[in-house]
């Protein structure tokens, strides 16, 4: 009778830490797709601001046309992106491109001096400072998830119960998520 | 030590801290009640739950008063809150709180709400003026991550409470003093009630002070973290270090809720008397700050700060292009 009642105990516990595990995964599962969801929005903005763009330096520099087909590649390359680790290059390609879209503007002080130039200039800016810091925390949750799914023993239950590890947002090239962690 | 298990150990401390103001409060209704009149005691209890809800209502605006922040049009000053958008969506806050000016020339920053959604984050001229881009960026983060750790709902809730028990532990001093003889008691009950009214409003002003101190080290971390750049918050703890305005009117009633103490100086004098006053701060000195970074982060502050241009002069600039 004794042993049934430690049997059932032990039960019952595992359920518990099988319970508050699996609430776990979730949490941390929604916080990736949350900061997903951020990063998402800010690249679709990056990309709405593109045609206007376009179009703006092109009534001041018409025959430049190589670099803007440079650009609209880019950007149809970024709309395409499936995974986050395709969305980060097509990013940095688009940040090429358009690094040498504004190379050619400085050519044309008219342009320059335009205010519906400067205005997409800022909007571009902010865009890119607010994917970076998008960026931080998405990079945050998905370390956050991998480290719970790769660590036992979720390690062997995760994957049955559909937690998958994450793909960095991180282009090609760049050296190793930065992390810092601080908190004790 | 996770950022949800940070909130949730919060939430607990908060459920104690509430306790704890309960309790000094029925204490004081206690001593109001036996040294003059029961039905006083329950009064004085009822009095103090109608003004408490009503306060807790009133704490957003009520916050903003006390420390004359002013909201702050979005057009103006775009720069100001582009700053704090980035840092909110970095700390994956799901709104980005509003941005209020304090016209003060400390350096300082502060954040009151009781809900993350609800939140603002006050700064003062000074700090625009002083601190370059990436530091004020850093005393924003520090900020967003205690309105994200519910810091600000717990200091909230412990502001309305010490006001509270202060207010009441005063009406039955008074009452005592010049409403006459206590009918029921003795005249050791009376000094009894006397000295608890007395010590009453510094239990709870101890009872408050306890919780912020390690709480600044929580959001200092989670500062460094927002931005992955603990030397930025390193640097703006040493600037506002340096710098030696006070914020003109220290008020004991908000000093938790800023960034830097801003009663600490103009109670300096007074704190080499009594060992006992630093359980009465309200923040743990910069240096400290300052070291528990260096030591997390890996690196050491330079011997001077960089002299970057001040955020408040990119501030004038935007303006000028907007013109």
């Amino acid at each position: 009778m004794l042993w049934l009642w430690i049997l059932i105990g032990v039960v019952a516990l595992l359920g518990i830490v099988f319970v508050l595990g699996y609430n776990r995964l979730v949490r941390l599962r929604n916080e990736v797709d949350t900061g997903w969801a951020n990063i998402d929005v800010q690249l679709q903005r990056r990309a709405d601001l593109i045609p206007n763009l376009v179009e703006t330096v092109r009534g001041y520099a018409a025959h430049e046309r190589g670099v803007f087909e440079e650009v609209t590649r880019a950007r149809a390359a970024l709309q395409q992106a499936g995974t986050p680790g395709a969305a980060a290059d097509a990013n940095e390609g688009l940040t090429a491109a358009l690094g040498r879209l504004f190379a050619v503007a400085e050519a044309y002080p008219d342009l320059k001096a335009s205010e519906n130039f400067l205005q997409l200039q800022d909007d571009l800016t902010d865009t890119e400072d607010k994917i970076s810091a998008a960026r931080r925390y998405y990079n945050a949750t998905v370390m956050r998830l991998n480290t719970s799914v790769q660590s036992f023993p979720w390690l062997l239950f995760a994957r049955p119960l559909g937690f998958r590890e994450r793909e960095f947002f991180s282009a090609q090239g760049d050296t190793a998520v930065p992390q810092v962690s601080l908190s004790r | 030590m996770t950022l949800q298990q940070q909130i949730r150990s919060n939430r607990l401390r908060s459920g104690i801290v509430v306790l704890g103001f309960v309790l000094l409060l029925l204490v004081v209704a206690a001593l109001i009640g036996l040294a003059l009149d029961l039905s006083l005691g329950v009064l004085a209890l009822a009095f103090a739950g109608v003004y408490g809800i009503v306060a807790l209502f009133q704490s957003r605006s009520m916050i903003a008063r006390m420390a004359k922040a002013q909201a702050m049009d979005p057009g103006e000053l775009k720069p100001l809150s582009r700053l704090v958008e980035n840092v909110s969506i970095a700390a994956g806050l799901a709104v980005t709180p509003e941005v209020r000016i304090v016209e003060d020339d400390a350096p300082n920053a502060f954040a009151a709400g009781l809900r993350p959604e609800k939140s603002y984050v006050g700064v003062t001229t000074g700090l625009l003026a002083k601190m370059p881009k990436r530091e004020l960026e850093a005393i924003l983060a520090h900020e967003v991550s205690h309105i994200r750790n519910r810091d600000t709902y717990l200091m909230t809730m412990a502001t309305v409470f010490a006001g509270v028990i202060a207010l009441v532990a005063d009406i039955g001093f008074r009452a005592i003093a010049y409403g006459g003889r206590s009918r029921r008691a003795g005249a050791l009950v009376a000094v009894v009630a006397i000295v608890g009214f007395i010590l009453a409003p510094y239990a709870a002003l101890l009872l408050r002070m306890s919780l912020s101190r390690r709480r600044e080290f929580l959001a200092d971390a989670g500062a460094a973290e927002i931005l992955n750049d603990p030397e930025a918050v390193a640097l703006a703890l040493r600037r506002l270090e340096l710098d030696a305005t006070t914020i003109t009117y220290a008020d004991a009633s908000t000093a938790h809720l800023w960034v830097e103490s801003p009663t600490d100086r103009v109670e300096s004098e007074r704190r080499g008397v009594l060992a006992l006053t630093s359980w009465f701060n309200t923040h743990p000195p910069l240096e400290v700050r300052i070291a528990a970074l260096e030591e997390a982060g890996g690196f050491r502050l330079p011997e001077r700060l960089p002299a970057d241009e001040p955020f408040a002069a990119e501030l004038r600039v935007g303006d000028s292009v907007e013109v």
